[in-house]
Parts: structure tokens; sequence; C-alpha cells
């Protein structure tokens, strides 16, 4: 059973569930203790063992299906379906079991192991030798797609084969001397069994495939995606990504906050000690520490939302308001050409509606040609309140000006006043300063100017601004 | 202890407490495993309820821990009573007067006291908070730990070592052993991520909210009274606004409140105008209860379609 055990949280890991070596230990010692003889207590031991996320929770359910009922559920299925065509109860279903296996007897020798397992409604035997044939396919071609995967396995238990089996003994059934009725019915039988068994392997096919990694394309692809450029994203790699960003931004908090505690218990604080303590007589009994102060860092973000560089903007909006309890304030403001506060906007909206409202234009025009002097000129005027020497300002953006005065003095007075300014730019490196990019000029006043092109890049970015 | 599956459903049940299964499975491991359990799912599906009533059935004491933003290891572990150390210096003072007499030099005297201090660090001035009175308790216990999402996460961090271990070092005294490993359940509404290591170290429970014959079930224990067939359409109801989105979802508290309610009003059918004011009893929100009005009548309207079309086969439904 540990095999098995060991077998199936392979499977869990390769699904993206997290599994560690004590779990599987904890798996082991809880299934001594209930045992497998009920399948849903089975299924409750192994679950409260292995997986610890409500989230995980379905994937663990198909998966168990997988792995741990094999084809018995559909075999089953299959069974009372064939009694309902039938039209017989199930003793008398149970009797023209017992008549054909009365008459396979009789027959004496002439028919292959899988049609008398077949026939005689041994499932079980049916399930065993149609795995043996799956295996041996596998071994010998692997990676083959599910069709090819079936037809390979049918062509191995010589489905064929059994099909003329099974033609031959329909002729033969009249010979008996059973009632014609019942010769109706098996006859009936058989034809329907033998469409069940290759339902049975294609059944089995699917699973063996699905269970190699039902998800792993999924994975694979969010991987790539974190790799990705914004701006190869189609509607889909959006939609996709989100879920990633959500994910990213979760890790990301847990971690930022284990790091700020563990700096947080301060030195002995002297002169508050005795002011404490003058109580107790000048005795120190309380212990004054200077608390360092949860310095949590204000954001102001400047995103620049034309075309060029919208999905960009997009997630890295989404990722900041993801992690927004983690500063003490976040203002962010949208830019093509004027420049307008969209912080009220996640206010009152959740996350995602946020994003796509502030991005869509109900705030500023979005047609127009970007002009970064132009919004830098406009917040300076209109916002300047928002910068204080605690701020971290944003600006993401890929500077290219379209020709119009650059107003880099903006930035300077910024970085006078703030705390620091972080330059974002969803191009590549390579390309800042040529054409109608502005880089140089605005990366001189910036504390730290970065290529984020893709999720990765900006993880590690936010990772370091928080820090 | 519990000897088996079977036996915590039945002995839980003693509790009034009915659970599947699956939760009876995970309660039955911990106990044999000496396993912390961590119990996740929406509010109102009775997580701390079950602590109370592992401790009910196995008769033991519960010692229970409500976690918040700001809770540290002074006020779950133990702390130091300064004032009484205080009092009994002022109150003994003549005695330590003795002790140094005849010290020389400052030196001597700080000596003396040195091997008097142990006195004054000792169990004495411990004040006990929930975790270590859990450990060093004489008899086995129930450790329920509520709200642990609620906690800071350098608290749960300093779980785990009590977690794992089942003890705690206290610097002056040493370490303390629990006598009995302590039977824990951790609740979590999952308000914040619970970190993977104390996940580890747990049996991991998700209790949803039931399914309608396991909720039919627990109105029949509860409210005793309660008009069959209106219970059922109560809960059938209430299944249907679960799958709205509702700023709170009815919980199984809440039901339990309603058809209280409705059966000391003495309604017995759902169109009663009675039950749209009562829907404040379920919706904690102006909104949900918008919401919910909608959805009531919307159901009354596809009933009275199935009553008029096959009247005793729609009330055997219901009764399912």
């Amino acid at each position: 059973m540990l095999d098995r055990i060991l077998e199936f949280s392979d499977l869990l890991r390769r699904n993206g569930l997290r599994v560690s070596v004590p779990e599987n230990m904890d798996a082991a010692s809880a299934l001594e203790l209930v045992g497998v003889g009920e399948r849903g207590v089975f299924r409750s031991a192994l679950r409260a063992a292995l997986v610890k996320q409500a989230s995980d929770a379905k994937t663990f359910d198909e998966l168990f299906d997988l792995f741990f009922l094999g084809l018995g559920g559909k075999a089953r299925e299959m069974e009372e379906e064939l009694m309902r065509q039938l039209g017989m109860t199930p003793a008398e279903f149970q009797e023209m079991l017992e008549a054909m296996e009365k008459f396979l007897e009789n027959l004496d020798g002439e028919i292959s192991a899988l049609t008398r397992a077949l026939l005689t409604g041994d499932l079980g035997e049916v399930e065993r030798l149609l795995r043996q044939a799956a295996e041996a396919e596998r071994g010998e071609n692997p990676g083959l797609r599910v069709l090819f995967f079936a037809q390979g396995i049918g062509d191995r238990i010589g489905m064929e084969g059994i099909r003329a089996e099974i033609e031959n003994l329909k002729a033969l059934l009249g010979r008996g001397g059973a009632p014609p009725e019942l010769i109706e019915k098996m006859a009936q039988y058989a034809e329907q069994r033998m469409r069940n068994l290759m339902q049975l392997v294609r059944e089995l096919a699917r699973r063996e495939s699905d269970q190699k990694d039902p998800a792993r394309s999924d994975r694979e692809r969010q991987d790539y995606l974190s790799q990705k450029s914004f701006v190869y994203y189609t509607e889909d790699d959006i939609r996709k990504m989100n879920e990633v960003v959500v994910r990213l931004a979760r890790r990301f908090k847990n971690r930022l906050s284990l790091r700020r505690k563990r700096g947080r218990r301060g030195r002995l604080d002297v002169s508050a000690t005795f002011r404490k303590n003058l109580q107790y007589g000048g005795v120190p009994f309380r212990i004054k520490l200077d608390r360092r102060k949860k310095e949590k860092p204000e954001v102001v973000v400047l995103c620049d939302i034309s075309d060029s560089v919208l999905n960009a903007s997009r997630f890295m909006l989404q990722f900041v308001y993801s992690v927004q309890d983690l500063y003490s304030k976040v203002r962010s403001f949208v830019f093509v050409s004027d420049i307008g506060e969209v912080t009220k906007l996640f206010e009152d909206h959740e996350i995602h509606q946020a994003v796509e409202k502030a991005l869509r234009g109900d705030v500023i025009d979005v047609y127009s040609h970007s002009n970064f002097g132009r919004a830098f000129e406009l917040f300076y005027r209109h916002h300047w309140t928002a910068i204080t020497p605690k701020t971290t300002v944003l600006v993401i953006g890929d500077g290219r000006n379209n020709y119009n005065r650059a107003n880099d003095w903006v930035l300077r007075e910024i970085r006078r006043k703030a705390k620091q300014l972080v330059w974002l730019n969803p191009e590549s490196r390579m390309t800042w300063g040529y054409g109608d990019s502005e880089m140089p000029r605005y990366a001189q006043h910036c504390n730290t100017v970065e290529e984020c092109r893709n999720i990765h890049q900006l993880y590690r970015l936010i990772d370091r601004i928080a820090a | 202890m519990f000897q088996s599956v079977d036996d915590v459903v039945a002995r839980l049940a003693g509790e009034r407490y009915i659970c599947s299964r699956d939760v009876a499975t995970v309660v039955y491991l911990a106990c044999a495993m000496r396993k912390p359990i961590l119990v996740e799912g929406p509010a109102g599906v009775g997580k701390t309820e079950l602590g109370k009533v592992i401790a009910g059935a196995l008769k033991l004491d519960l010692i229970r821990l409500q976690c918040y933003e700001g809770l540290d290891e002074a006020k779950a572990l133990y702390e130091w009573e300064y004032a009484k150390q205080l009092l009994y210096t002022q109150v003994l003072k003549d005695k330590i007067g003795e002790v140094l007499e005849g010290a020389k030099g400052l030196r001597q005297a700080v000596e003396r006291i040195a091997q008097e201090d142990d006195v004054f660090f000792s169990d004495r001035f411990l004040l006990p908070r929930p975790l270590l009175r859990a450990l060093l308790a004489p008899e086995p216990i129930v450790l329920l730990i509520d709200e642990i999402d609620k906690s800071d996460t350098e608290f749960e961090a300093f779980l785990l070592e009590v977690l794992s271990d089942f003890q705690v070092s206290v610097p002056e005294l040493g370490t303390l052993k629990a006598k009995h490993v302590p039977l824990v359940v951790l609740t979590s509404n999952n308000s914040r991520e619970i970190s993977d290591a104390l996940k580890r170290r747990c049996l991991h429970l998700y209790i949803d909210f039931p399914d309608v014959g396991r909720e039919m079930e627990i109105i029949r224990l509860k409210v005793p009274g309660a008009d069959e067939k209106l219970a059922g359409e109560v809960v059938e109801l209430l299944h249907r606004l679960r799958k709205l989105d509702l700023k709170k979802r009815p919980s199984i508290s809440e039901s339990l409140d309603w058809v209280k309610a409705l059966t000391l009003l003495n309604v017995k059918n759902l169109d009663d105008g009675l039950v749209t004011e009562t829907l404040s009893t379920v919706m904690k929100y102006e909104a949900d209860v918008r919401k919910a009005q909608e959805e009531l009548k919307e159901y009354l309207a596809v009933r009275k379609a199935k009553t008029a079309h096959s009247a005793p086969a729609s009330d055997k439904d219901l009764l399912n």
C-alpha cells in the first residue's frame, strides 16, 4: 500500500499540489488506522493528510478517482445500462449470466480468456486484462495520443478476434436448445458486451493519458506565460495570467510580512525605561524597547495606459492593489496625454473591475497620443500633494513621448521630495533612447530604472521595492 | 478516546452535533495519531463547535485560545507576575535584610541574593496563559485555537514549536514539556493564508455547508417542534440562496434561527407574508435581503408550478 500512496502523492505533485515527506508518512499511518475497506473514509483520510488547501480538494478528488477507482465505476454503470436495455431485473439478468456461463462451459476451450470474462460479467478480470495490454502498449510506444493508444490496446487484446468469436457464439447459441426468447436476449447481450468492451478500451486509454498529467499543459502554459512579454498577450493569456498574479501576490505578501516582523524587536530604550520605572523607585521592572516602527511605504503609481503598454499596466495595477495592505497608502494615476486619479475606483470596486474601468477610458481619454511631458506637468500642477517624503513613486511606461517636450524637471522634483522614484519600462532595454524614446533623459532622475517585460521580472521588482 | 469512525459519529451525535463521515474520519485520525486538526470552511458551519463537542464527547476539559491581531506570547503562553514579585520583595524586606546581614561589600551581597533568585522565578510567580495551561494540565485536554488566521504570522511561527513538540521553553525555568499531548483543534476562516509549515503539521479538514439531508437532520435535532414540511422548504430555499452572490451567505446557525422564528410565529408555509418580514434573521445586509426576496419569489413560483403539476410527488421531494 505504501507504494501506491507514494505513487499517488507523486501524481499529486505533478499536478501542482505540494506534498511533503512527513505528509506521506501521515497518510500511511492514517491508512493503518482506518484501513481501506470503506471508500469514503479512505478518501477522507488521504485528503486530510495530503491536501492542506481547500482549493486543491477538487484536483485531489479527480485524481483520486482516476488513480484508485480504475474502471470499476464505468464498468458498473455499463452493467446497469445493459440491464435496462434488455429490460431485465437484476435477478433475471443473473439467471441469464448463469445460462451464458453454462453455455460457454459446454463449448470447451475454444474461446479466449477475455471473451469469457466479458460474457460472464467478470469485470474485474476484464479490467486486469485490459490494463495488461495498456501497460505493454505504453512500454513499447510511449507518448501515443489517446486515439492511437486505444487502437494499440485494441490490437493487443485482439479486438478483431474477439469480435469474430462473439459472432461465432451467436450462431452457436441456437444449438443449446434454450428457449428462443432467452437465445434472443443472449445474442443481444453478447452484441452489447462487445460494444462495452470498445468503450472500456477507449475509457482506459483516456484515463491513462489523463493520469499521465491532466493539468500539465495548463501549468506549463502558466510558466511560459510568466516569461512571455506582455506585448504579445492574447485575451486568453490575460485571463490565465490574472490567476497567476493573484497567486504571486499572495506568496509575496506572506514572505514580506515575515521579513518585516523579523526585524521588529528593537534595542533597550534607556530613557524610556527609566521614566517608566520611576513608579517602582527606579528599579527597572519594566523594560522599554524602542520598537522599530513598522514602516509601510506609501506608493504613488503613475501608469501609462496607451496601447503599447496596456498589458503591462494592467498587471502592474493589479499586482500593486493585490498587495496593497502592505503599504500604508496607494494612490494611482493613469495617463496618456491627460492624467487622472483612479484611486477611488479601487476603493469602490473589486480589483478586477477597477483595473478594467481604469484602462477603459472612464477617467481620461485613452485614444490620444502619449505625451509624457504633458502628463508630468499636469501631475505637478494638480496632484503634487500626493508626494511626501515617505512616498515611493512608481512610473510605468515606455517613455515614448512622440517628440513632445520631455519636461523631465518634474521627475527631478519628485526625486527631490519623494523617498524613491522607480521607473518600470515594459520595453526591452536595447531600444531605450531610440526613436522618440526619452528614456535616457528620464532615467537620470530615477533611483531605479528597470526593464519589466514579463510577470517574472515584475515579481522580482516589486519584491525589491517593497523591502 | 474514540474507537472507530462510527464511534465518532455516534458520540458526536450524543453531543447533538451531526457530522459527515468525512469529518468523523479526520477527528478519529487526529485522536489516534495525536495530530492537530486544522479546520477550514465558511463562517457558521460549526468549526468552533466541533472543537467543543469533541471535548464534550471525550469528557475532557476544553481550553480555548481566541486569536486576534497582536496576540503575542505573553498573552498566549505565560507572563511573570511582576506586581506580585514586587509585593513579595516589599513584604520580605526584613527577611532579605537578614540574608544580607554581614555581607561584606556589594559583590557578596549580590551573590547572596543571586542564590535566592530562583525563589522569584518559580511557578509561584508564573501566570500561565491558555497554551501553557494546556501543556501543563494534569489530565488530557482539548485545546481549541480559534481563528488562527486572525493572528500574526510570527505567532503562527511560534505555535510551530508548541504544536510539533508539545513543549515550550521559558528562559528562567527551562523547557516545559506537556504531561499529556493535548488534542488540538485549530480553526481558520481563511482571511489569510496559513503557512505551509503549520499546515504540514496538521491534518486538514474542510467543512462546507451540509447537503439538504444533513441540514434537515440538524434542524430536526435543534428545533424539535419545527414543521417538517416548512423546514424542508426553508432548507431548499437556503441552498439556493447560498449559490447567490451575497455579501454574507446564510450559515447553519442562521437557518436554525429562521426555522425557530417561523415555528414560533406559527408559520406553516413559505408564501406567508411573515416569511418576507423574517428574512432579516437570515440576511445581515440590506442588499442581501433584497436579493433574497427576489429569490424567494422565484422559488415560490417554481414550487407552485410543480405542485400544480403533481401535488403528492412534490411533497415527497421536499421531504427528501
